[in-house]
Order: structure tokens, then sequence, then C-alpha cells
């Protein structure tokens, strides 16, 4: 199929992958890019384009029949929070059907086998048993409806990347905001697998899998190919400061031993918002900003003012969230999501991407680096 | 003119629940006739959240006849025609920025106002910050040194939940970045250091024409000397948010969410000092509701209101002029990573 022939709707689009499809559509010739868009307000960077924005909510499948219009392929990055990952991926499917699409690109996630996927892990036919964790078995469960739309006649693919960066990604803006503070240490030397993605070679796969017969009902890893750590990611973005961060190294047992202390942390924590709440400085931001922002801050502020089995509970429905991290002895220790995140030894294989779609990822990890280390200077993350 | 002046608000959207509403509600001058909206729950649920004892009204017509002034806080594309409808049935009108979506507009709707001898003013809320006049003062004194040139940047991820979301639509919005907060920017500093004689503009529009990010380098000419600027305006990346005068003697610092403070940074015997300028007496209140006083005390005196039709006229043709004359900024990081046989690079 001449994919760029064809009009394309890419849901999730006011988000990084999203934001970045549609660049690539427009990029491409694409005669006619759909973005569909939830939070208005949110549309920044794809309003600059010469797309279409259609207004619709994976939620409300009357508005995903209007969306679609005359599009032939979807671009499925929507997320939504997690109640609406398989809900609104099956609401999307069935206007996909409805709409008689040619292509349905379904962006899932390496995720699919947890946090800290395990060992084994490393090709696509691993089973996916549940972790527990919200986010990762909404996920799972939408591939799953993705795969039973695909099996009733619906040309579906399944792309799972794993940690997506370039520019614009919050992997990089959160780090450095993080080096910033000193909020970073390399967790056992950094030799946890990074998997890195970047968006542009993830899309590569996508438009590959526009094209190509083969790629029809599969599911496929996508990453850069290389043996990236954590260690790697996280000092090359310490490079860009000027001058270099020294960080420090933070093993297993120091976090595991620091980890009760994170309770006490956190009731640190919340008298410190509560501080901060009260100030001057602070009622005066939430003067600048619309309501329902106020009230999401409070609402976040609740949520960590509630019992930690309460507060589990409220992660479990609504996916990760980061939990503080902690100082002991002068040592930083990050918080357990990004202690989980980083303790994967697992390298994802291409290799099924490579035969079948012929994808070979273009942007290797410097060059890659360099363009974030360029936007991160554009956009003032770096003086 | 009788008090208290009978006022009607125009558009619900979020400028007029989060500031014109809190301005007006309490004011001892005005009594608030009417909250329009073309959506009129949307109006009803902002009366009775707030208590309001006005009516709601789905179409400003009807109110024409029964009011003496009105707020005009629709989107920038209603803007002209209704301030345009207001003035021939003898209304006064303080319209929200810009005053217009063209120049040409702006400059009709400004000379009709003159003709009907009303008042038209433009809502530039932060004339009405104490770092106006004492950034002002500072320059005018000397506390600077000679005035060289400034760095003015404002930027964060857009997060304006507008009621009608016209923002990203190029016929209602009349542009991006620039006419949004960079209204603003530029009727500020054309007020400190004088008319600009010179610019080069560079924005990030791909083709729809509602840019994210701009960044605007000016030259001005007024009672100070040749003063160069820059301003960078984003809505998508935070920036730092203030205004900062490089003097010979000092620089000026005015935050853009701390605006009612000047704070004067300068080496004295090697060390750097800063100093915080605030006025002893500073006015109370929102600027929304130093705007509204003055509003007011224009239509009561007949004097010319703090941002006249002029002032907006000005902006907006150096508005179009930057957008007839724009060059994109460079993103390498965007346009590196496309095939050879993609087509529009």
């Amino acid at each position: 199929m001449n994919w760029r022939q064809e009009s394309v709707l890419v849901t999730g689009a006011t988000g990084f992958i999203g934001g970045r499809v549609c660049e690539r559509l427009w990029q491409a010739g694409v005669p006619q890019v759909r973005a569909l868009v939830r939070s208005t307000h949110k549309a920044a960077r794809i309003a600059r384009l010469p797309i279409e924005l259609v207004a619709g909510d994976l939620m409300q499948p009357e508005t995903l029949r209007q969306a679609i219009g005359n599009a032939k392929i979807v671009i499925h990055c929507g997320l939504g929070n997690a109640g609406a990952i398989v809900r609104g991926t099956e609401n999307m499917l069935a206007a996909a059907r409805e709409a008689g699409v040619k292509r349905f690109v379904h962006v899932s996630t390496a995720a699919v086998y947890g946090i800290t996927p395990p060992p084994g892990s490393e090709t696509e036919d691993t089973p996916i048993r549940k972790t527990g964790d919200a986010y990762c078995d909404n996920k799972a469960a939408a591939e799953r409806v993705v795969l039973r739309y695909g099996h009733r006649g619906l040309p579906v693919s399944i792309l799972r990347p794993s940690i997506v960066w370039g520019p614009y990604s919050a992997w990089s803006t959160r780090l450095m905001d993080d080096l910033r503070t000193r909020r970073v240490a390399y967790i056992d030397d950094g030799r946890g697998a990074c998997n890195t993605t970047h968006v542009d070679n993830l899309i590569d796969a996508m438009f590959l899998t526009m094209e190509n017969g083969r790629a029809l009902n599969q599911v496929f890893f996508i990453t850069d190919g290389e043996t990236i750590t954590w260690g790697d990611f996280i000092r090359a973005h310490a490079r860009m400061i000027n001058p270099e961060l020294i960080i420090g190294g933070v093993s297993r047992e120091e976090i595991d031993r620091a980890l009760p202390k994170t309770v006490g942390m956190l009731a640190g924590s919340i008298k410190a918002t509560a501080r901060v709440a009260r100030s001057k400085e602070f009622r005066h931001i939430l003067m600048q900003i619309p309501a329902t922002e106020a009230v999401m801050k409070r609402a976040w502020g609740w949520v960590t003012s509630l019992p930690p089995e309460k507060r589990d509970r409220l992660r479990a429905r609504f996916g990760v969230q980061r939990p503080p991290a902690a100082h002991k002895n002068g040592k930083y220790i990050p918080d357990p999501v990004t202690v989980a995140t980083q303790s994967t030894t697992v390298f994802f294989s291409i290799a099924k991407a490579r035969r079948e779609l012929g994808y070979e990822p273009r942007i290797k990890f410097r060059e890659g680096m360099q363009m974030v280390e360029q936007w991160l200077r554009y956009s003032a993350y770096l003086d | 003119m009788k008090m208290p002046l009978r006022l009607a608000i125009l558009g619900c959207g979020a400028i007029t629940r989060g500031e014109h509403v809190p301005a007006v509600s309490d004011h001892p001058d005005v009594q608030l006739i009417a909250l329009v909206d073309s959506d009129l729950s949307r109006a009803q649920s902002l009366i009775d959240r707030r208590g309001l004892s006005c009516q709601a009204v789905a179409d400003y017509r009807e109110l024409l006849g029964r009011v003496d002034a009105v707020i005009n806080a629709l989107p920038n594309h209603l803007h002209d025609a209704v301030n345009r409808d207001s003035l021939l049935a003898g209304v006064h009108v303080l319209c929200e920025k810009p005053l217009a979506i063209s120049a040409a507009e702006a400059r009709a709707c400004t000379e009709l106002a003159a003709q009907r001898k009303l008042i038209l003013a433009v809502g530039m809320n932060r004339r009405f910050f104490e770092s106006r006049s004492l950034l002002a003062l500072a320059m005018r004194e000397g506390l600077l040194g000679t005035v060289r040139e400034y760095d003015f940047q404002y930027g964060g991820a857009f997060d304006w939940r507008s009621a009608s979301g016209f923002y990203f639509d190029r016929a209602k919005a009349g542009g991006g970045a620039l006419v949004d907060f960079g209204v603003h920017m530029i009727d500020s500093v054309i007020d400190w250091f004088g008319p600009i004689t010179a610019f080069d503009y560079q924005d990030d529009d791909w083709g729809s024409g509602i840019e994210a990010n701009a960044i605007l380098d000016v030259r001005h000419e007024g009672q100070l000397g040749e003063i160069k600027g820059r301003l960078r305006i984003s809505r998508t990346f935070a920036l730092k948010n203030r205004l900062l005068v490089h003097g010979t003697q000092a620089d000026a610092e005015v935050a853009v969410h701390n605006p009612d403070v000047v704070v004067l940074h300068r080496t004295v015997g090697g060390k750097p000092l800063s100093e915080t300028l605030r006025h002893e007496n500073a006015e109370s209140g929102s600027s929304y509701r130093r705007q509204l006083d003055n509003f007011i005390h224009s239509i009561v005196n007949g004097t010319n209101p703090e941002v006249d039709g002029w002032q907006a006229v000005r902006v907006m043709e150096l508005i179009e002029n930057c957008y007839a004359h724009k060059r994109r900024i460079p993103e390498p990081w965007a346009e590196n990573a496309v095939e050879r046989c993609e087509a529009r690079v």
C-alpha cells in the first residue's frame, strides 16, 4: 500500500510521539493528516502544522466516527489514563473497522513485560504475565484487543518501543531537571539496559508496517538496536551541562536499606508541600492558571496525603506515578519507579522487525543525542 | 454619565471567569446588568456560581439600549464586529486584546469611536502593574545608566483552557504566540523604550499560521536613544519569563509573574548586589480592577484611556509586518531525520 497517498488519522497527537508522527506524515507528503485532539489546550506543537485538528475523545465512540472521516490509516498513539487504555483502544478499533481502514498501527510498549522486564523477555513470542502494574497490564490487555480485531479482519500491526526518546521527550527534559537539582544517581553503576528507541526510528518502523503485508497481525519490538545502558543515557545528558556534572552511584543494597526511610521522607515532603501551598508565591502562581489546574494540584496534594495502602490502590487504578525519592548518608536514593525502570538487564531483540519489515534504525545514539542537545538548547533547558 | 455605570460582559470564557467578573462584581461604581454568552447555560452557571444578580443573555444586541458600557471578552475574531455594533449603539467599549485581528479593522474601529465620542479602551492589563511606572522611573532617573539593550522572554507549555478553543484556528485567533502574549510584550516595550523603527522576526509556523514559538528582534528610537531588544515567546516550553534591561550602571529585571516590583542588579566594590524597587503606596486590587477603574475614569471625565485604540493599531501594524516578513526558525532536529524521498522537508 502506498500510504503516502492516503489520509491518516493520528491519535495521541498532542503527545510527544503523536506530535512527531504528525510532523513526519506531513513531511512525507501525506495529503491529509488528521490529528485527534481531546485537550485543545495541549495542541500548541501540532497547531503549527498545516494539518487538520479534529476534536474527539477515545472514550466517546460517536466522536471517533466523525474524527476518522475519510482516513484509511489509523496510527494509534493515544493513551489517556490507565482506565482508558483498553476501552479507548477498543473504541478506536471499532470506529476503524466501521470506516474500513486499510491499516491500524497500534503503538504499544515493551513494558507489557513490566517496568523491569525479566530475563527471557527478549523476543516478541515471550508469553505476557500479569505484572500488577496498571499501566503495564492495561497496555498488555489493549494488545489482546487489537489482535482480536486483527483476527476478525482489521489489518492491524503492533509496535512495542521501549524508552522512546528524542527532541520533546520527557525522558530528556525530566532528566535535565533532575540533573540540575542533583536528583540523579547511577544505579548499580548504571548497568541497566536502557533500550533507547529514537522517536524517528519508531516512526520509520510505523511507516514500514504501513507498506508491508508481512506486518499484518504481527507484534514487533522496536528499539535503536544498540546496547545503550542507563549510565550511557544519563552521562550523555550530564555532558551537556558545563561544567559536566559528577554523578554519584548507588547500589541496590543501599537502595534496599534506604527504603523504609522513604515513608519518613514522604511525611517530610507532605510538610514541604503544605509549606509551599501556603506560600505567597504559590498562591500567586495559582492565580495565573485556570481553575481546573488548581483543582488538579489540590487533588495531587490529597493523593500524597493518603495512607500508603490507599495510595497504592489509587496507583494500581490509575497507573504509574513517581513516588518520592530520598537521601541517605548524603547519597541520593532514586524513587522506586526510577529504580525499577533502570534495573532491567534485558535488551529487546529487533531481529524480527529487521527480518520481516526491513527495519534498520537510522538514528544512532550519538547523532540522536546531538539533536536532543540542539533541541534542549533551543528550548531553554540548557543555557 | 449617571453612576453606577450599567455594564455587560460579553463572553464567559476563561478570562471573564478568572478576571473580569472578580474585578466588576463588587465595584461600587458598576452595576452589572448581564453576562452574555451564545451558550446561555455557561453565562447562567457563572452567575449562579458567583451569586451575581444580573441577567444571562445569549445575544448582546438585546442589551445595547440598556447598558452604558461593555467589556468585550469574546474570541478574537468577534471583537471587531461586536465593538462596532456597540459603538454604533452609543456604548463605551473595553475590548480584550487584540482589538481586532487586523490593523485595518482596529483602525476603522478606533476612528468610529472617535467620531462617536465614545471611549474605546483596549485590555492590556499589564500596563496596570506597578513595574510599568517603576521601570520607567528608574530609567528616567538614570538608575541604570545608559540603557542599550534588553531581553524579554515569556514561555510555558500552553495551558489556557479557552471555552471555545479558538486559539488554534487561524481565522479566529489571527495568529499564534505573537498575537496572543506577544501583543502584551510589544505594547509594553513600546511604552517603555519608544517607537520601534526596525525589526527582524522568526517563528516556527510550518504552514497553519499558528506559531508556537516566536523570536522578534527590534530597535527602538525614542527619548532614551537607540535601544535594541529581543522578545522571545513560547507556547511549548518554559522560558525565563522576565524582562532584563541592560544599562551601563545596572540591570533591571521585571518578572512576568511578579510584575509589581523591579529588581536592580549592579556590581558594587566587585560584589554583585541587587535591590528591589516597589512603590510605598502601591495601588490595591488586581491589574484588571485597575484597568476597569481607568476605563470608568475615562468615561466619566471624557479623557483618553491608558491604552486607546491607536496604541493597539500600532501594535497590530507591527505584528502584521512581522507575519509578512517572517523567517522560519531553524529546527534541524526535525529536518535531519527525514528520509531523502520524503517530500516536504
